[in-house]
Parts: structure tokens; sequence; C-alpha cells
């Protein structure tokens, strides 16, 4: 008896230790609610509808007011966000995603399959990534109030992958089917989606005004980057378009902003000794590009476009273009070591190979005859600016002529589209691709600025033709190898470097993470 | 020379300390590639922002560049700019006053044309023709060349009309002197000091609108060398190197400063009206 009461009081005690525990616990997740941040990002937008542009700078901030039926998580793995799950057939012509029930939309009303295909028609339609599928795509119907059907024509292997890519507003968000009735094919500016805040307020070139959701129905997965439970903390978020970099620091540093994007890295010291300011370095998610006009002589050659790839010490070319190690890297992949479609030893004996002998020899194959190559670029870009006129240094130091074109943005896109008057461009990248379908738009016959019309640029166009078709994952993997072994054969353009970019915060902003786009549900202020 | 005379006269200390910087400025850009060992455009991006050294006198900038040969190579620059600037202003101001000045009936025409163009700053002319000539040192000369001419037009007008109706021009023309014989010899000669003060100043002027240009990107193309670009380049780094903004600075100050004074001493020799007032 009297031993029963003994573990009866010890049970007890333990019930009501962990009840305190409990309470304390929520108590301090209690206290990480409320606060307004401010965030101060490097561009404003036109407007605020991802389907009607390709500037992804929309989506970054959208991400809070629109989801996606799939998102990415940390490793670049796509998840069912909106969706519950979802079926392909074995031919690969028929997704059925089921969707997730009593998610509350910002009108009140529960999201339900006529959102999606509402969505997913104007998606197909309008968006940059809808028009990459829709020439495959036969068909979305309603199978009943929480089920979709998707019907394709043929194959389509990078589907879900393109639903949530993070690309220049290619990811694919539900948004209420009244808004589309309203607005149809035009620029939405009511918005109405099913995110963890809502939109209130947007004044031109300045911020943009999101405050919470009260009603917010969080995804039951674990949270990881895009892909799973967000807890919207904060009452209220404000971006504030600050395009001068050293506003943004010193916004950050008087504490006016709790966040800034992209901010000079070789600052990085000062910031590191300023106790209230924490920088987080964003994993290489760009890369510099050099791209060659195909149909202009010497680069018509592609033994003149290797040389070039020889001519360079990259090494030094990180230095100058980037600076600091710690924010670049050497890499031959047009995809990063983690991702998926990561080929370990693309450009094997040509990539990071500085051999300026050689490069002559190929030039004399080529039959360069010394004319002065131009280098097109921005000058606005601390990459593109130091990393031409690296590069100009480079070649001139071995003799070949370089002559150094430096514009504004709208000037270089301008003259780069057209078919003479320049040799070679540079251009940033970004990394962060989650398919390796979408290097189609870059490569293969007279794709993007290239110029590239040859045996080999059609070659190239039929290993993408084979990668669309090919569903399993090894199959493919195979084709990639494939296409990036001929990238660096006939080399139409080349990647020299991975980099990062670096954003600062205010130390009281808690729980924030680096993602490829700065997102702030889980972070609070204390 | 009458301005060699007075200044052994007067020793006018603004005179005195401008010249004095001047040829040491001068110097620079003529000896440059005698004073280093460094090319001002090739990069050794290794070695980057590096601070003041015995290898690097003035540091390395962001490509590893050493600073001090590009100040050398950007003075240099400066001072051609300078200079081509104010021999075109001279001439063309000079062609276009004196006929201004001389003729009436052209005067009437060109003045209204040139009080147009004045109406606006001349930087805001010079970046528009930068912009829409493109960026360069020879773009550059020209569109700085165009901003000034009509101030110095003006400058020789007023001069010529002041004096071409004195006593000895008239003596001259009644003793049937050419016109072309009158404005050279008794015209031209006669109005040197304002157009020499003026063309100092604009010496000046020039070289602190190529830095602004440079500095606003519509200047000289890199890699080549300008104070202005090697400014604009530096803002990045102000903070972890402040070598590399305060060395092209300086150098801008020195070359504006030492010009505002040797204009202001040539002014203060050459006006008859001002000549008592500074003391020896």
């Amino acid at each position: 008896m009297r031993k029963e009461i003994k573990i009866t009081s010890i049970v007890l005690l333990v019930l009501v230790f962990s009840l305190l525990l409990s309470g304390s616990v929520l108590a301090q997740e209690e206290d990480r609610y409320g606060g307004t941040l401010n965030a101060a990002l490097q561009m404003s937008v036109a407007h605020l509808d991802s389907d009607n542009s390709t500037d992804s700078m929309i989506t970054a901030m959208m991400n809070h007011v629109y989801e996606g039926l799939f998102e990415f998580d940390k490793n670049l793995k796509v998840h069912p966000y909106l969706a519950q799950s979802y079926q392909v057939s074995e031919n690969g012509l028929v997704y059925e995603v089921k969707l997730r029930e009593n998610v509350m939309m910002h009108n009140g009303q529960t999201m339900n399959a006529d959102d999606v295909v509402a969505s997913f028609k104007r998606w197909l339609e309008l968006n940059n990534g809808g028009k990459l599928v829709a020439p495959h795509f036969d068909q979305v119907e309603k199978i009943d109030q929480f089920n979709v059907r998707f019907t394709f024509n043929d194959p389509y292997a990078p589907f879900l992958n393109i639903l949530a890519s993070p690309v220049s507003n290619q990811k694919f968000v539900v948004r209420a089917e009244e808004v589309i009735d309203e607005f149809g094919t035009d620029v939405i500016d009511r918005h109405v989606g099913t995110g963890p805040y809502k939109y209130e307020e947007w004044v031109p070139d300045q911020k943009l005004v999101l405050t919470r959701f009260e009603d917010y129905t969080p995804s039951p997965r674990e949270s990881s980057f895009f892909a799973g439970k967000r807890i919207p903390y904060l009452d209220k978020i404000v971006f504030n378009f600050i395009p001068d970099a050293q506003v943004r620091v010193s916004g950050v540093q008087t504490g006016q902003f709790h966040f800034a994007e992209e901010v000079p890295r070789d600052q990085y010291q000062i910031f590191e000794m300023d106790e209230n300011i924490k920088n987080e370095i964003i994993y290489p998610d760009r890369m510099s590009m050099l791209i060659f006009n195909s149909s202009e002589a010497p680069f018509d050659n592609k033994y003149a476009r290797r040389a070039i790839a020889y001519a360079l010490d990259f090494e030094e070319l990180g230095y100058a273009m980037i600076g600091d190690p710690q924010f670049w890297r050497l890499e031959s992949a047009l995809h990063e070591k983690g991702n998926p479609w990561h080929v370990p030893d693309a450009g094997e004996g040509i990539y990071g190979v500085y051999d300026p002998e050689k490069a002559k020899e190929l030039l004399d194959r080529a039959g360069y005859d010394g004319q002065p190559l131009v280098i097109l670029s921005g000058q606005d870009n601390q990459m593109e600016r130091q990393g031409a006129i690296a590069i100009q240094d480079q070649l001139e130091k071995i003799g070949i002529e370089v002559e150094l074109q430096l514009f504004d943005r709208p000037t270089v896109v301008e003259k780069r589209s057209k078919p003479d008057g320049w040799h070679m461009h540079l251009s940033p990248f970004i990394k962060v691709v989650p398919d390796p379908q979408i290097h189609q738009g870059w490569t293969g016959t007279n794709k993007w600025i290239t110029n590239w019309d040859s045996k080999d640029s059609r070659q190239m166009d039929q290993i993408f033709a084979e990668m669309l078709r090919e569903v399993n994952y090894e199959q493919r993997y195979k084709i990639v190898e494939r296409m990036q072994a001929e990238l660096w054969d006939s080399v139409p353009y080349f990647n020299i470097l991975d980099y990062s970019r670096l954003h600062i915060r205010r130390t009281e902003l808690k729980n924030f993470q680096a993602g490829w786009q700065p997102f702030f549900w889980n972070t609070y202020l204390e | 020379m009458l301005f060699l005379k007075k200044y052994n006269k007067y020793k006018h200390p603004y005179i005195t300390a401008s010249i004095i910087i001047l040829i040491f400025l001068v110097f620079l850009s003529l000896f440059a590639p005698a004073l280093t060992d460094y090319s001002p455009v090739r990069n050794n991006a290794r070695n980057r922002l590096q601070p003041p050294s015995r290898e690097h006198l003035l540091g390395t900038d962001q490509f590893g560049r050493d600073i001090f040969t590009r100040i050398l190579y950007g003075i240099r620059t400066s001072m051609q700019v300078g200079l081509a600037v104010v021999l075109l202003t001279v001439i063309f101001g000079g062609v276009v006053g004196v006929a201004a000045g001389y003729y009436s009936q052209i005067d009437r025409v060109v003045m209204r044309i040139l009080d147009a163009m004045m109406a606006f700053p001349g930087i805001i002319i010079a970046i528009s023709l930068a912009a829409i000539w493109g960026a360069g040192k020879l773009n550059i000369i020209l569109a700085l060349s165009f901003a000034y001419f009509p101030k110095m037009a003006r400058i020789v007008r007023s001069s010529v009309i002041s004096i071409k109706d004195l006593d000895y021009v008239d003596s001259a023309r009644a003793a049937g002197a050419k016109d072309s014989r009158i404005i050279v010899k008794y015209i031209l000669k006669n109005s040197a000091s304002p157009i020499m003060v003026q063309a100092t100043f604009n010496f000046a002027l020039a070289i602190l609108d190529e830095a602004a240009l440079s500095f606003l990107g519509v200047g000289i193309m890199p890699p080549a060398p300008s104070l202005g670009a090697m400014v604009t380049d530096a803002r990045t780094y102000m903070v972890v190197a402040p070598w590399m903004i305060l060395a092209p600075g300086i150098m801008i100050v020195l070359a504006v400063l030492s010009l505002n004074l040797l204009g202001d001493g040539l002014r203060d020799l050459l006006d008859p009206h001002l000549k008592n007032t500074f003391q020896k």
C-alpha cells in the first residue's frame, strides 16, 4: 500500500513537472509572436503578379502570400506542399494530385480543386515556366473537390521540378478562382492566396507591406526552407526597396532595417566586428558564365572557343571578379555539388587548366587572324564589370587584342541580342536550378544569344530531346552527363566559377535561414 | 613678357604655390614610366587590396594593381584632357568671340545661340554628349570643349568690343590696316589676359569634370586609369581599404586647387583695375 502511494506520488510529480515544463515551452513559443520586420531589398518590381513577369524578385516577396502545390526543401528536393500526395501513371503521362483539405485562403474560403485548376490554366498560358510545359501538356481536370488530374501528350520528366521552380517566377502558385475570373490574363493587383501573410499595401518603388494571416493553415510536414511548416510569428513584414547598397548597409547598422539583401562582400570583416550584425553568406547560388557569339569569327570555330578556356587563369579571375575566396569556388558543372544532377568530372582536362601555349595553338588551328575580340559586359554588377576587365587583362597578357565594351544593363541586353558586334559576353546565371532541362533554354541551335548553329548544336538539341522524355532518374542522369561532356567539347559557353551573395541581418532577428530567396516565416524578433 | 615682368615685381604667393604644385604634377605625369616598375592596367588579383608597403607605395586596388602607378598615369590622363580641352575652347571660343565682337551682324545671331547653350550647366551638356557619343578620352575632350566654349566666346567678345573702339584701333584703321591685321595685332594681343585667366579656370574645370564623368561611368573607359574612375571603384572599399580613395582624391584636389590658385593669381596680376588690391 505504501509502495503504491510512493509510485503514485512520483507519477503525479512527474506529471506536474511536465505540465509546468510544457507551459513554459508554450509561453516561450508565445513570446515569439509580434513585431514588425523591416527588410531592405535591392530592387523594386513593376507589379506583383508572378505569372506575368520573369522578375524573380516578385516570387521572393510573394512566397509569403502564395504557396505552391510543391515546394523545394533545403537540399533542392521537391515535396508536396498544398498537395497532400500525388501519383504518376506508369507511362509518365498522368499526374493525379490529392490536395490538402481545409486550407484557408485570404478571402475566408477553403482552397479546393477549382482554385488549382483555374490557377494552373492561367500559369500554363502566361507563365514562363508554364509556356515550357504547354507544348507537351494535354489537359487539367477536377476529379472531385480535392483531387486534380494533369494529363500530358508525351512524357515530360521535369514537371514537378518546374511546378516548384525557384527560377525566374516559374513556380506555380495557387490563387483564388474568383481573382482569376476577375483579372483573366491581366496583371493581378488583388491578391488572395493561402500563404502565412496577407497583402496589405504596395507603394511602387518604395515598399510592400504584408500582415499576418490569422487563419493560416500550416503544412503538417517538417519545416525546411520553402517546404514544410511555416509559422508567421511576425505581425507585419515590410519590404523596402533600396537600390543603393551603402544605404541598405547603413540602415542595418543603425537598426532601421532588420535585414539587407546583397551587400558588398568586401565589407564582410566590418560586419563581422559589429556585434549587432550577423553575416549571412548565401550558398554559392550564382555562376559567372562566359558566352561566345558562335556566328562570328573566330568563335564560329569550336577550337577558338576552347582556346579561351585554356587561356584564362580561373583562380586569378576569382580574386579579381569576386574577391575573398570564401565567396567563390571553382566548379565545372552546371549543377552544384549536392544537387542530384551534379556531374563531378565535368570538363575534366579543360576546366581550370591554364595553358596559354595550348590556347595559342588552338587559336591558330581555328585560323584566328589577330583581330581584336570584343567583350561585351554590364558595368553595374561587380562580377560582370570586374570579370570583364580581368578577362581582358589575361587575354592581353598572352598577346590577344581585346576591346572592352561596358554598358548599362538595357544597352547590354540590346547589343548582345544582335548577331554581330560582339565576341564574348559575361553574364551571371542562377545556379540553384532544380532540373537540367532548364538549360535547354540557353544551349542548343540558336538558343538565347549564342547564335550557335552547327553539327554540334544539333547534337545538343538531340540530347535535350532525349532528356525530356526520360523519366527514370538513373537513365536521365546519364543523359545529363552526356550534355555536360558535349558542353565542354563544343563550348558555346562555359562557367568560370560559382559565387555567393552576402546578406546581413540584425542579431535580434532570430531563426533566419539563408535560402536562395529570403523568407521570413519561422523567423521572429527578440 | 608682361606676365613675367609683373610676376618678378609682385611675387604673388598664390602663383608661387600653384606653380610649384603644377610643376610637381607635370613632372609626375611626364615621367610616369620612369617612376614605376608596374603597369597601370596589368592585374595581379591574388595581391588585391594590399595596404601601402615598400613594394606598393600607395597599396593596391581590387585587381591588385599598384595604386601609385595608376595615379601617375591618371594624372597624365587628367593633364591630357585638361590641356586638349583648353586648346579647343581657346581656339573655338576665340574664333567665335572675335567674330561676334568685331562684326555686329554676326553678334546678334551667334550670341543668342550661345546664350541658349549657356542656359544649361556645362556638366549636364557634357554628360549628355558623352552618353550619346559613348565613353572614351576623345569623346570626353570634345564634349567638355563643347560645354565650355560659349563662356570663352563671351569673354573674348566683350573684351573685343571694349577694345575695338579705342583710339589706337581707330588710328590703325585710318592708316589702312586690314581687319585681319587689326584683330591679330591690336585686339587679340590686348585681350590676352582675360583669355589666359579663363583658360586656366577651364583647365581646372576640365580636370574636375573629367573626374566627375569617369566617376559616373561615362568618362574614361576602364581599365585605363582615371582619377575619377579610381574614386568610383574605391567607394565600395572605402572602409576596408581607405588608401584606395584617399590617394586619387587628394590628387584631384591638388590639381584643381593649384589651377584655381593660378587663375586667381593671374587675374590679380593682369587686371589693371585690381593691381593695387594686394600688397607685396
